[in-house]
Parts: structure tokens; C-alpha cells; sequence
């Protein structure tokens, strides 16, 4: 039985404070005023996820054990704090796993998915409490929702009548201002290896809420089986909240601030997350890793100083380790919340090509710098009280700098291995189709040189996908020495990835990714990506421009797609340095088109694997029911193609959906993007944050058990 | 239309003139009831039904084609109109009441009850085994539940009509069964729960759940027990006919008045409240009206009377007639009462004069002018209390000439009341028979109203009633839709029928929210039409609520495959559940291959979840289903899970024997053999190192590494052969170990031992990142030449970098190497070398 490791919250000075009421989600209906505003306020959904999480421990009355998924552990950490549930009567908390759970309190809390495994846990715990007749009152969370799957597997193993079950909704958590995320970690495993469609209906039921909050997407266009599924399901969903509400207005009026939601199923671009993200806040995931937000730092890094405003202790992720064992010989770890909102400099950086990272840094140190010299020219009395004034600023700014120029330097040596290095070449010449053999050649000395196996088999996929599958003779030998140079046990791995057609003989199967034209027709290989000012969203990768932004670019930037010089004109001149580009932006940039669906790149489009799908939801239903007069006036005007027609100088965000998770560097194309254009942000909604290591680790089966005898 | 009678003719006055009471004629009774005291008989308030049956007491001449029958339980609305018949074949009857939703209840003494509609279906539920056992006594009936007496003298009680278990109530002590009782109804009381009265030797008790306390009252024993409908007062009637009024915390006397000196004798047959001032007391032909202050009316019918209480006035319902007797309300009151001079009546008046183009009109308008607004309001409400059209319309056009010298006066109560009436006035039709007044409509709800045309089949009134109010028409239209597939019972059922009728249906629906289908195709089935059923809930677009009949419907693979479609896994998952409960295996199995692509999902889902919950059933899916692959990587993971060598290895060898079945899988098949044959191999190298050195779990390199390093090359050679490891693969591996283990002769030797397939800057790199420097350089002579200058920089030796270009005569990458040199002693070296190169 392991104590989950959670930070103490600061003592509670003062009374507490009040219990929040129930929120009812405020309308968001009012038009952006300018394109300067950040879009949509998806605060909301935060608060919503903390009001139920209240709600839900004030229903079991008095103080109580909470026994927590570790997976929930991070997202929780990001809508609420260990002092908030303190407030309502938690006084310890557990991690759920297998074993005795031993608790003093009379109610036991336990807060999960409802996974099977879960659901066996508890019903052991619970069996062990009625053998030893401990007495304890049980109250069951499921998060998003309750089940009846958890409800029989309960009944099977004969504790259903022990439990009071309740559900608690948490679905998307806003990670920052512009992307919000149901951490939902194994979507892709499910959804398109096991078939397990459970995360689509999630995603269905999270995307209705936002329309609950923001009004209905005008327009629903997207890419993939899955998505077209999860499309399917926002329809039908739609009608049934009519047929049970009418009068809905979040239901039959289309949105004022969202123009479009445009879903794109991981299936339908699995190149993008095979390669080596190249952005900062990327690097960072490839290379130390990002959970739920948190980066596992060196200590030394983070000081404990007052300026930290991090505010008040958070519900970090456990880690992989137990937190006891290893930390006192390695230098001691801390986990760091990477947010925009609380960490300017990060702001600046995390969508940077690595290679300008370190410039930057050097150019904000010299400021800083000279901001500290500012001390010395004050003269007045005023002059001190302003540079004091300024000083918890720079302050803050200057431990910002020391934690960015530390992970930096952790950084660098590994970008510097013959390894990262040959990776990142086999990548370039494999999308730019250079050479092929000599890349295959690559991928197996790779393999001799016992190169780490995520490593290999991200290479050895994206040739399969890219070439297009991979020689019989060279496939079964090259699996054999993956086998033998890893272990066998990889094998189901290996089967698993080729039943995902991510490692297929050639040739392969039809259909399969058109390459060759969709490197031309969407200009996938980009030449002179500049890095310090980025003109097109392949500078993310180096050159590559992520075939999932460029698909969603079909729909919402069209002259960024057809032509490298219509590219360069949509930035504005888009030549010299940073400051230059900084320039650009003050400049009259053009403004977003209107959403008009796929229209100039349907061929293109639907030669890409998987349906293709563009659906105008209408303002009354079916049409066959009565138009409200009121709401008529204030819906936008739809042509009648479902073309929206936007006011003049009317900002609005297209909703961007990742079915099966997204990478970093698709949300700082994403955000690129958004700079690019007035009147339309974007706002980036995923199942979770992923990257090629992550979606192959989840296709891995659990490590095999030590033998004993 | 004909001016009806001056509203005052039927008012009598009260208390001096200062109130007058009304007695209206609502209907003359269609019915052929002849006297009224052969019959019990129970009416619901709003102007509701009336239910009657033959009183087995009294004495019936048989005869004239008359037999004796089994009870028959007649529904007439309040104008007479026979509703429905319904006959009672259970035992003795004990009591009829209404319930809110005009739905009849009948108890009988052996604790049974049935809830009958308006058209006669029923639902039946019980008391429960101890009213069974112990018979009820006696039982009162009230709008959300009822309250029976056991033959034990335990009083049980029911909460709504859904058929709840019977609660008991608590103990009371009594000996012998009360003089009387009554019920104070959930809504009335404090506790939201239902009291009862109990009025037993000179004392009453109140009981509910929890407790029955006695209110000390010494004035007993009661022959009635009347609770007021606003459950602020109680009527007690003493066994010498003395009326006492008392709050209902028995805390204040409110009236006292004997009803000896009104000339009456003997218990009357009713006591009711009439409003909830007044008291009205009924002795088969004489009714008579107690008023607060002592003063009373009377009148006498021809034949016996019924009261129905409601909460403004009494309904009177004779064999010929219906009335209804009310305190004439206030507004009525001020503008019709003779000689008023209130606002109201001179606005009235006014309008009279306009109509005969008098200038009296002006005159009266110009004197209640500061008082215009409360004239309008008046006449407004009069209006709405008035029962005759011609009088509505009198008052509303009062009140619309009124309001028509006023700036700004707010219409919405005008066109309410005036919608309202148009409402009211159809309902009060006497075919229809729903004497509703304007309080009582209020009391309840527009919905109500729809709702109780809708269950006396009166869909198009409802369906007009709800498109002119503007509220939800969807229950009517279900009702509507239950009840025309049940006008079909009975009847034998073509396809072409069932499509018909679902066309007429949906086609009604059309533009309609909120309609489930999934309601009426239960009732459907429930009517045994399965076929519309199915062909209904296709309609249906909340699939949770497809799923569940379906399932009851055994149509398992539609069910099935609605679920699937729902997008909703957990619905899938219901099924699932519920038909491996329900069939057997095989036929569960072939249920879902027979699907097709449609179920694959199902397919899908079933493996998840016996992946984790139920092995055994997954290992028989594949094995039905054919799936060696999926067999396979089952067993596999089983291997995973065996921490017992044996287990492991039988299950490693049973999963390739599964792909070996798989003709695409030779290879996997292979694998297996090879994994089963190194965890021997394995199992004897840790046997011979006595168990210190472990090698189970290895992979092929680690344990070439691990023979290398533990100092066994020829068994690291053997494996090599055996396991066909590539020259590259396998240098790499030897290098490692031998750098693991400092075994630089060893590492010399082997380097040397042939040319390296794998070049020999990969030593340089492997042991400069292990950090030996000095064993790195030795192997840069063998280097490729180009490389020989920066691998010397990487090992740190810069004159023999130096030395390197010299040899090269590479003067420029020479000079380089100087700007680069990190000390004076390296920089002088490298000018040394430099120089040398000069001179020559």
C-alpha cells in the first residue's frame, strides 16, 4: 500500500473559503469585438470540472478517504488543488492499486475511470474490508460518466450492493488558453487497434458541451474513418438533445464565435507524429518527456522562491518510479507545470524551432540584463520606486530564463548524438522519397547499434508508410533482428503495428498514402523554411510540413496550401530576422477567408485514405421544425451552400479536433497559423497530447512478469 | 346569443347582505340515474369525473329483465355522459377515489387495488401480504395516495400510484376501529407526508410515520372529520349534531354551531367543505350551508344529492342536475351587487350607457377616473369568474372600453383570461363536461387541463387546446398514438396495416419534438404488435431508448446493432451482457459472426472486455471464430504473465503452434520456436553459473553480451552460430561487452581477428563515449583517412591530429587546429608541426 505522493498544502490561514455553487454554463454567445481577443473563454469548462468534482465530495458527508486513478491524477491536477479538496473533507488520499486498502475514515471515496481493471481492484479491496469485518461506507466516481459495463463487472464479483455509484464529468481540460484536452492517454490504442469506440462517444459528448457553452459548430468538416464516425455521433446527438429540448438554443442555433470544427482522425496522418518534433516545448516531449502538462526537472532548476506564483500546490502525475526508491541517488527530480499563463518566457519560446531557442535565450538574458542595470541609472526618488516596483518581474522573468537555459542545455548533447542526428536525416530523405534504400540501410545499422527501439521502429514505420510498404525478404529479416536484438516478447508489438498498417509488406494494400502527389499538390517538403521567421508551417519540423495542419490549412487558409509564393505574400514579405517578423505582424495582415469546406482540394483530399466528410448544421433541425423567430435574427447567414457569411471585422475560432491525440508541433503550426490571419483564431482540442514514442509505447503490451523459480 | 339571467338572480345573501353566496346550474344531467342514494358515489375535484356503483346495501327490487350482476362501476363526467363501464369481478369493493390525474382507484378488502384510466385499462397492485392475510377494514382514498385500515387496526399507507411497497404506519394502540378518520394529504402538511385524523372514544389522534399523538380533544366522539382544502382547518361534527370549526394544530376554535336548532336530526350523509369558509352539510335532499359566523342557507333538491368539495366552492350533483355553490367572489361581488358603487360596477355601467349611445358613459368614465386602472381590473376578473359567455364577454368589453382611455395599461392579463375563457368555455361544454372554474384552472395548469382531455380520448380538443396555449403537444399525440393502436385489438393485423398505421403516425409527429416513439412501440408490443413496434422505434432518435425494448423484444441482433449505431459503447455493452446471460455460448458466439461487418464493433468490445474480465470465454471466441493470430498473441500474453518457467515456456510453444495454423504466420511461428529454445538455452547457461548469473528474460544480444562479459566467448560464439546473428550485429555486441569489461586485450585481439564489417570508427565513438580516451586512439590509424584529423580532436590527442595533416600536407586544416588548440602547451606543438611542414 503506497501513500500517494502529494505535496501538503500551505495551513489554511483565515476561514475557508465558500463553497462554490453550481454553475450553470454562462452563455458565450457574444460576438468577438476584435480580432485581437483570445477567442473563446474556455475557462468555463475548467470551472465546471471543479464545480462537479465539489459537488460530487460534498454528496458523501463528513471527512473521507479518496482513493484516486493515477491516470486522473494529472488532469485533476490541472482544474483543481489538493487544498481545495482538503476543504471538502478529504483527509488522505491514496493512489488506486492492486492490494489491501488499509483507511481509518469511515467513507471511502474512490475516483476512476470506469475501466474494468478498476472496478476488480476495488471489488478485492472491498472483499478484503468484509473478511476482516472492517466497516466502511463506499462511494464510487466514475469519470466522464457512470456505466453499465462497471455496474455488471461489480455484480459479477459480488459487491455491486456495497457501493453508492455516482459519476463525476470531466472531459476537456484547458491545458492552455487554445487547446483543451480530455487526457484521455490510450485513445489511439483503442480506437484503432482494439476497435473500442468508447473514447469517439466521449469526444462526441466533450465537442457537445463546448456547443452547449458556445453555440452550435456552423459547420462540421473533417478527414478519417473515426472522424467520420465522431461526426456521425455529433449529428445524431444533436437531434436527440432536440427531441428531448426543443427549445434548445445551444442546439439549434449555429455558434457566433465558432465558425467551424474540423476533425482529423490520427489514422489519417501518422507521419507527422513518427518524425522528431523540432519546436522547443516538442523537443521537450521527445527528449525528457510531458505529462499532463508537468516536466520532470532537475530541483536545482526550480527555486522555492516567493516569486514562484505558481500558486497553490498541485496534484502532479505519479511518476514512473516510486517516489522513495531511486531519488536519493540521482540528483533530485521536481515536477514543473509548463504553462503559458504562468511563465512568459515559455510563452516566447514554445513554439520556436529549437535552433533559434538558444539565440533568444541569449538575447532575453541581455535584456534582463540590462533591465537589472536600470538600478543604477535611477536618480530620483521616483525613478527608484518605479525599477522596485518593476523588480518582482524581472525577478520572476530571471528564474523563468534559469529553468528554459537549464532544459536547453539538457537538451542540446542529446540533439547532438550520431543517433537523434541519423534519425532525423532518415526522416527528411524518407518524406522528400531520397534514396530509399540507403535510408533502409540506415534503419538497420541502427539496429545493430542497438539504437533505443522506439527510435527504430518510428524510422522503420515511416519507411512502410512512405515507401510504401517495405520488401518481404527485408521486412521478415529486419523484424527478426528486431527480435532478437530487443527480445522476443516485441512480437505482438510487431504485429499490432502492422495490423494499424504502420508496418506493412510491400506492396502494400490499397489504399495508402498517395506520397509523391501529396508532397506536391500540398507542398509537404518545404526547401528554405526559415527558421528564425517562420514563412509556412514546415519550419515546426525543419522542412516538413505536417500533413494534418496542412489538411486543416485546405479548409481554413487556402493560399498557404496551393503555392509557395501565395504562401510567402499571406505572411507579409516574410524575409529577415526575427524582428523583422515582429514587424510583419504590425502590418496589415489579410484576412481569413471563409469557411467553405474542402472546395479547391477535394481531389486531393479524398485521394487520402479514409472518408472525407463536410456537414452544414442548419439552424432548425431538419428543417421541418418551426423556426424560432426570436433566434432567427441572430444566427449568422448561411448561403446556401452552408457557406458563412462573417460580418465585417467579426473575429471567430475554428475548433480544430485531434481524434487520437495531437503533437506540440501541430499546435505550433496551429497557433502559426492564427498569427497569420485576421479574424480567425484556432482552438485545439485533443484526446491527448501525443508523440511517436507515446503511441508506440501504447501499443505495447504490459512488461513481462519476472519469472520466480 | 340570448342575455342569460342577471347574474345576481341565483346570489343569497349572507351575513347580513355583506356576502352572498351563488348557486349556478351548471348542466342538466344527461344520465338515466334515477335516485342518486342507490349508488356511491365519488367525484374528483377540477370538475372531474364521477364514479358510481349500485350500493350493495340498500335493497333492489329484482325483476323486469333485471338479474343480479356482477358489480359495475359506471364513469360519468360531470354533465352525465357516460365515460366508460368498468366491471369489478375482484372482491368485496372498499372504497373509490380519484387521483390527481383523474385515474380511478378501487381497493378491495383483501388488500388489492387497481388503477383504472378513463377508457378502463388498469394496472393492479397490492398492499402486500399482511393486508392479504388480515383483510382491510377500511381505506380512504386521496389524489397521491391512499391510507388503509387492517383488520388489525394498523394502518397501512401508499404513496403514489406506481404500485410502491405498502409502508406501515405508526402504531396507534387503538382497540377498536375509529368513529370516524380522515386524511390530511401530503400536500397540506408540514412534513410533506400524509396525516391521519383519528377520532376514537372522546379524543382525536394524528398519525403519521413516525409517531400518533393524541390532541387531547374531550368534545368526542366525532361522527365526521373534515379537512378544509387549504389544510389550515378542521370540520368536527359531534354525534348531537354540533358543527365545531377548529385549526388544524387543534390550537384555535374558529366555530361552534348547533345544527339542532336549524331544524335538522339524525348524522347527515356528507359533510364538505365549500371553499374554505364555509361548510356545506347534506341530508339526501337537503342541503345545507353553514357560513363562519353561524348563519346558514338552504337548499332542497327533488331527489337525493352528491357534494364534490372543491377548493372555491361545492358541486352539487343530483339525479337531474348539476350545480355549483360558491361565495361569489369579490370582483363579481363589486361590480354586479345592486347599488355598487365600486369602480368596477360604474366602468360596467358606463359601458352599458355606451352601448346605448347615452352620454351617461362619459359622466361615469369622467368619476372613477383616478380609479380606471382597478375598474379595468375589476371587470377582468369578473369576467373570469363568470360561468355564462355572455356575461364574460360583457365584462371584457367593459374592460377593453375602460382601458381604452388609459395611456398605459399592461394587456397580457386581458388577453390571458380572455384566452383562458375560450379555454375554459370549451371545457365546460356540456359534452365534454369539465366544469373547471377560472381559481381552479389556475390551481392546477394549462398541461393539466390538456392532459385530462387527452385521457378522456379528446385528442383533437387537446391537440387545438395545446397549438392555441402554445405548449408541448407531444403527450397528447403519444396518448393518441397508444390509443390508436389499441382500437385495433383483437383484430387480425396485415403488414400492409402496421405500415399504415405507422405512416399515419409519424406523419402526425412531423415537426413535432420531444415524441418518443420508443413509449408507444412499447405499448405496441405490450399490445402484442411487434412487427409496428419494430417499424415505430425505427423512428426513434434516442437509441438508449430503442435498445431496452428491443432487447425485452428479443430481437437481439437489431438490438444489437442500435446499439452500435448509438456510438455509445456502454450501450453495446448492455447488450452484450444481458445475451451471454441469456443464450447459451454457442448461439451467443454465432449471434455476432453472423453480423457481418455491422457487428464487428460488438465483436470488438466483447474482445475488450474479456481480455480482462473472462479469458476463458475470449480463448473460445477465437477458437470458434477461427483466429490463430489473435489465439496466438492471447497465449502470448499469457506467457507474459507466467512467472513459472514451465508455464511460460508451454505457453510460448502453444501460441507458434497457433500461428503455425495461420498460413501467412510461418515466420511468427518461427520466432516462437526460436524464443522457446533460447529460454532453454538460457535455463542451462544460468544453471551453470549456480543461478549468479541471471539470463532468463534476455533478449539474443544480451545474452551474447552476457556470455561475453561474464567470460564465456565460446558459448557467446555458439549462440552467434546457432541463432545466425549478422557479423555487423554481432560486433557491435562483442564490442560493447568487451568495453563493458575493460577487456582491452580481448577488445585488440578480436579488433584484429579479421576486418571489421562494421569500420572501426564505431570503437573510436563507443569507447570515447564510455570515457577511454587513450584505448579510443589506437583505433583511429585504422580509421578512414578523411576521419583520422577529428577523431584524434575527439580523443584529445591533438599532436597526433597535428601529426595527422602533416602526413596529409594539409596545411589549412593545420592552421585551423592551432585557432582551435585549448592550451599554449597543445598550441606549441602544433606550431612545432606547422614549422616543420614549412621547411620542408
Amino acid at each position: 500500500m503506497a501513500t500517494a505522493a502529494l505535496p501538503r498544502p500551505p495551513p489554511q490561514a483565515g476561514p475557508s473559503v465558500p463553497p462554490l455553487r453550481p454553475a450553470r454554463l454562462p452563455s458565450a454567445q457574444q460576438p468577438a469585438a476584435d480580432s485581437s481577443d483570445p477567442g473563446v473563454d474556455v475557462g468555463v469548462l475548467k470551472q465546471l470540472a471543479k464545480t462537479g468534482l465539489v459537488e460530487a465530495l460534498n454528496a458523501v458527508p463528513g471527512g473521507k478517504t479518496l482513493v484516486l486513478d493515477p491516470t486522473l491524477a494529472g488532469p485533476l491536477g490541472l482544474v483543481t488543488e489538493v487544498s481545495l479538496l482538503k476543504q471538502h473533507g478529504v483527509d488522505k488520499m491514496f493512489w488506486l492499486e492492486a492490494g489491501a486498502l488499509s483507511s481509518q475514515s469511515q467513507n471511502i471515496v474512490y475516483l476512476c475511470r470506469p475501466q474494468i481493471r478498476w472496478m476488480k481492484i476495488i471489488a478485492q479491496q472491498i472483499k478484503l474490508h468484509t473478511a476482516s469485518s472492517e466497516r466502511h461506507s463506499y462511494t464510487l466516481l466514475l469519470v466522464p460518466r457512470r456505466t453499465i459495463l462497471c455496474d455488471r463487472i461489480l455484480e459479477e464479483e459480488g459487491v455491486f450492493g456495497d457501493i453508492t455509484l455516482g459519476q463525476l464529468k470531466l472531459e476537456f481540460i484547458p491545458l492552455e488558453e487554445d487547446v483543451l484536452s480530455l487526457e484521455m492517454e490510450n485513445t489511439y490504442r483503442e480506437v484503432f487497434l482494439d476497435g473500442d469506440n468508447t473514447a469517439i462517444y466521449y469526444s462526441a459528448q466533450a465537442l457537445m458541451t463546448v456547443q452547449q457553452a458556445f453555440g452550435l459548430f456552423p459547420r462540421i468538416i473533417g478527414k478519417g474513418d473515426a472522424a467520420k464516425r465522431l461526426a456521425d455521433l455529433l449529428l445524431r446527438m444533436r437531434q436527440a438533445g432536440l427531441a428531448d429540448d426543443p427549445t434548445s438554443p445551444a442546439l439549434s442555433l449555429p455558434s457566433t464565435v465558432l465558425d467551424a470544427l474540423v476533425v482529423v482522425d490520427r489514422a489519417v496522418d501518422m507521419i507527422t507524429p513518427l518524425c522528431t518534433q523540432l519546436t522547443y516545448q516538442g523537443l521537450i516531449d521527445e527528449l525528457v518527456g510531458i505529462k499532463n502538462s508537468y516536466v520532470e526537472v532537475d530541483a536545482s532548476l526550480l527555486s522555492t522562491a516567493p516569486q514562484q506564483m505558481s500558486g497553490a500546490p498541485s496534484l502532479p502525475a505519479p511518476g514512473p518510479t516510486p517516489a522513495l526508491g531511486p531519488s536519493s541517488a540521482q540528483p533530485k527530480k521536481k515536477k514543473h507545470l509548463l504553462q503559458a499563463s504562468s511563465d512568459a518566457v515559455f510563452t516566447d519560446l514554445r513554439d520556436e524551432n529549437f535552433s533559434v531557442v538558444g539565440a533568444h535565450l541569449n538575447r532575453l538574458a541581455k535584456r534582463l540584463n540590462e533591465d537589472y542595470e536600470g538600478r543604477h541609472r535611477a536618480q530620483t526618488v521616483e525613478q527608484l520606486r518605479d525599477f522596485v516596483g518593476k523588480l518582482g518581474g524581472l525577478q520572476s522573468e530571471h528564474l523563468a530564463l534559469r529553468l528554459h537555459t537549464g532544459l536547453s542545455e539538457q537538451i542540446v548533447p542529446m540533439t547532438q548524438t550520431e543517433v537523434f542526428n541519423k534519425s532525423l536525416e532518415v526522416q527528411q530523405n524518407l518524406i522528400a522519397g531520397y534514396d530509399v534504400n540507403a535510408q533502409f540501410s540506415t534503419i538497420e545499422d541502427l539496429i545493430n547499434r542497438e539504437a533505443p527501439l522506439h527510435v527504430v521502429l518510428r524510422l522503420l514505420c515511416l519507411y512502410s508508410i512512405t515507401v510504401g510498404g517495405i520488401k518481404p525478404k527485408q521486412l521478415e529479416n529486419t523484424k527478426r533482428e528486431i527480435l532478437q536484438t530487443y527480445g522476443y516478447q516485441y512480437l505482438t508489438l510487431l504485429l499490432h503495428l502492422s495490423s494499424l498498417n504502420l508496418l506493412l509488406k510491400a506492396p502494400a494494400p490499397a489504399p495508402h498514402l498517395p506520397l509523391p502527389s501529396l508532397r506536391k499538390h500540398l507542398r509537404l517538403l518545404v526547401d528554405d523554411v526559415s527558421e528564425q521567421a517562420p514563412t509556412d508551417i514546415a519550419y515546426v519540423y525543419s522542412g516538413y510540413a505536417p500533413l494534418s495542419i496542412r489538411l486543416v490549412q485546405c479548409v481554413t487558409m487556402k493560399p498557404a496550401v496551393v503555392a509557395a509564393e501565395m504562401g510567402e505574400k499571406a505572411v507579409g514579405g516574410g524575409s529577415g530576422g526575427g524582428e523583422a517578423q515582429k514587424e510583419g505582424t504590425l502590418k496589415v495582415v489579410p484576412r481569413a477567408h471563409p469557411i467553405m469546406g474542402w472546395k479547391g482540394f477535394d481531389e486531393i483530399v479524398r485521394s487520402v485514405p479514409g472518408e472525407t466528410f463536410d456537414e452544414v448544421q442548419r439552424p432548425e433541425g431538419d428543417g421541418t421544425g418551426k423556426v424560432d423567430r426570436e433566434s432567427a435574427r441572430h444566427r449568422l447567414s448561411a448561403g446556401a451552400d452552408g457557406r458563412i457569411v462573417l460580418p465585417k471585422g467579426h473575429s471567430t475560432t475554428t475548433v480544430v479536433f485531434f481524434l487520437g491525440g495531437c503533437t506540440y508541433t501541430e499546435i505550433a503550426a496551429l497557433r502559426w497559423m492564427s498569427r497569420q490571419t485576421r479574424g480567425r483564431k484556432y482552438l485545439i482540442c485533443t484526446t491527448s497530447i501525443v508523440n511517436g514514442s507515446s503511441l508506440i509505447d501504447s501499443l505495447s503490451p504490459a512488461p513481462w512478469a519476472p519469472i520466480t523459480t | 346569443m340570448a342575455p342569460s339571467d342577471h347574474p345576481t338572480s341565483n346570489w343569497e345573501p349572507m351575513q347580513d347582505g355583506t356576502v352572498f353566496y351563488r348557486k349556478q346550474e351548471l348542466y342538466s344531467m344527461q344520465w338515466k340515474v334515477q335516485d342518486l342514494s342507490d349508488y356511491k358515489v365519488v367525484g374528483a375535484r377540477y370538475g372531474g369525473p364521477l364514479a358510481i356503483v349500485r350500493d350493495e346495501h340498500k335493497v333492489v327490487a329484482l325483476g323486469g329483465g333485471q338479474r343480479y350482476t356482477k358489480p359495475q362501476i359506471q364513469l360519468y363526467s360531470s354533465s352525465g355522459g357516460l365515460i366508460s363501464t368498468l366491471s369489478w369481478d375482484q372482491g368485496k369493493m372498499v372504497c373509490m377515489g380519484w387521483t390527481l390525474d383523474e385515474r380511478l382507484v378501487v381497493l378491495n378488502e383483501e388488500g388489492l387495488y387497481r388503477v383504472y384510466d378513463l377508457q378502463g385499462e388498469y394496472e393492479q397492485f397490492s398492499l402486500g401480504q399482511e393486508a392479504q392475510e388480515e383483510g382491510v377494514m377500511d381505506a380512504q382514498i386521496h389524489e397521491t395516495g391512499l391510507v388503509a385500515i387492517t383488520g388489525s387496526l394498523n394502518f397501512l399507507e401508499i404513496r403514489g400510484w406506481e404500485g410502491g411497497k405498502a409502508q406501515t404506519m405508526a402504531s396507534t394502540g387503538l382497540s377498536s376501529p375509529p368513529n370516524c378518520w380522515a386524511i390530511m394529504p401530503p400536500e397540506l402538511t408540514v412534513s410533506r407526508h400524509a396525516e391521519v385524523l383519528i377520532s376514537t372514544e372522546s379524543t382525536i389522534f394524528t398519525l403519521d410515520n413516525l409517531e400518533c399523538v393524541d390532541q387531547r380533544v374531550s368534545r368526542g366522539p366525532f361522527t365526521f372529520i373534515a379537512v378544509s382544502p387549504n389544510g389550515k382547518a378542521l370540520a368536527l361534527l359531534t354525534k348531537d349534531n354540533i358543527l365545531w370549526v377548529v385549526s388544524s394544530d387543534f390550537q384555535g376554535e374558529l366555530a361552534e354551531s348547533d345544527l339542532s336548532l336549524e331544524g335538522v336530526s339524525g348524522p347527515p350523509k356528507q359533510v364538505v367543505w365549500c371553499g374554505n369558509d364555509s361548510l356545506v352539510l347534506i341530508w339526501d335532499i337537503l342541503v345545507l350551508m353553514m357560513g363562519p359566523y353561524g348563519d346558514s342557507l338552504r337548499y332542497y333538491y327533488v331527489s337525493p344529492v352528491h357534494g364534490v368539495g372543491e377548493i372555491d366552492g361545492v358541486r352539487i350533483v343530483g339525479a337531474e342536475k348539476c350545480d355549483f355553490l360558491q361565495r361569489v367572489p369579490p370582483s363579481t361581488y363589486a361590480v354586479f351587487r345592486p347599488g355598487s358603487t365600486s369602480p368596477g360596477a360604474t366602468l360596467f355601467d358606463a359601458m352599458t350607457h355606451f352601448e346605448k349611445k347615452s352620454p351617461k358613459a362619459d359622466e361615469n368614465i369622467r368619476s372613477i377616473r383616478p380609479e380606471l386602472v382597478a375598474a379595468v381590473d375589476a371587470c377582468i376578473d369578473a369576467a373570469a369568474q363568470e360561468w355564462e359567455p355572455y356575461w364574460q364577454k360583457k365584462l371584457l368589453n367593459a374592460a377593453s372600453f375602460g382601458r381604452a382611455f388609459l395611456d398605459l395599461y399592461d394587456p397580457s392579463e386581458f388577453v390571458t383570461v380572455g384566452q383562458t375563457l375560450k379555454v375554459l368555455n370549451a371545457a365546460r361544454y356540456y359534452e365534454i363536461g369539465i366544469p373547471i372554474t377560472y381559481t381552479q384552472y389556475q390551481h392546477t395548469s394549462p398541461e393539466h387541463l390538456v392532459a385530462r382531455l387527452t385521457s378522456r380520448n379528446l385528442h383533437l380538443l387537446a391537440l387545438r387546446v395545446s397549438a392555441y396555449l402554445q405548449i408541448k403537444a407531444d403527450p397528447v399525440l403519444k396518448h393518441w398514438a397508444c390509443a390508436k393502436i389499441a382500437q385495433t385489438k383483437g383484430v387480425t393485423i396485415s403488414e400492409k396495416d402496421d405500415e399504415d398505421i405507422c405512416k399515419t403516425i409519424v406523419s402526425k409527429f412531423r415537426g413535432q419534438y420531444g415524441v418518443s416513439y420508443a413509449d408507444i412501440a412499447r405499448r405496441a408490443w405490450q399490445l402484442g404488435r411487434t412487427r409496428l413496434a419494430t417499424l415505430l422505434l425505427e423512428h426513434e432518435p434516442r437509441t438508449e431508448d430503442q435498445v431496452p425494448l428491443l432487447l425485452s423484444m428479443k430481437e437481439d441482433r437489431l438490438a444489437l446493432k442500435k446499439a452500435i449505431d448509438s456510438g455509445d459503447t456502454d450501450m453495446v455493452y448492455h447488450v452484450l451482457l444481458s445475451l451471454k446471460r441469456r443464450l447459451n455460448l454457442g448461439d451467443f458466439f454465432r449471434l455476432i459472426e453472423d453480423g457481418g461487418p455491422a457487428l464487428v464493433p460488438a465483436a470488438n468490445l466483447l474482445q475488450v472486455y474479456a481480455r480482462q474480465q473472462n479469458r476463458e470465454l475470449l480463448r473460445d471466441f477465437y477458437f470458434q471464430d477461427d483466429r490463430r493470430t489473435d489465439s496466438a498473441v492471447l497465449k502470448l500474453q499469457e506467457a507474459s504473465e507466467a512467472t513459472d518457467m514451465v508455464d511460460r515456456t508451454a505457453a510460448i510453444r502453444a501460441a507458434g503452434k497457433s500461428f503455425s495454423e495461420d498460413k501467412d504466420r510461418a515466420f511468427e511461428a518461427r520466432m516462437m520456436d526460436e524464443y522457446a529454445k533460447l529460454l532453454l538455452l538460457q535455463q542451462t547457461l544460468e544453471k551453470d553459473a549456480d543461478g549468479r548469473v541471471p539470463f532468463i528474460g534476455l533478449s539474443v544480444n544480451e545474452t551474447i553480451y552476457k556470455c561475453i562479459t561474464t567470460g564465456q566467448s565460446k558459448k557467446a560464439d555458439r549462440v552467434r552460430s546457432d541463432w545466425k546473428v549478422p557479423d555487423k550485429r554481432f560486433w557491435y555486441i562483442k564490442l560493447h561487452a568487451l568495453t563493458e569489461s575493460r577487456d582491452w586485450e580481448g577488445l585488440d585481439a578480436f579488433a584484429k581477428q579479421k576486418r571489421s564489417p562494421i569500420g572501426y570508427e564505431p570503437f573510436v565513438n563507443h569507447l570515447l563515449s564510455k570515457g577511454f580516451p587513450n584505448q579510443a586512439k589506437n583505433f583511429v590509424p585504422r580509421c578512414d583517412a578523411k576521419q583520422r584529423v577529428d577523431l584524434y580532436v575527439k580523443c584529445g590527442d591533438w599532436r597526433a591530429a597535428g601529426a595527422e595533416c602533416k602526413e596529409r600536407n594539409d596545411k589549412a586544416r593545420l592552421d585551423q587546429l592551432r585557432r582551435m588548440a585549448p592550451n599554449n602547451l597543445v598550441q606549441r606543438e602544433l606550431d612545432q608541426i606547422a614549422s616543420s611542414m614549412n621547411t620542408r
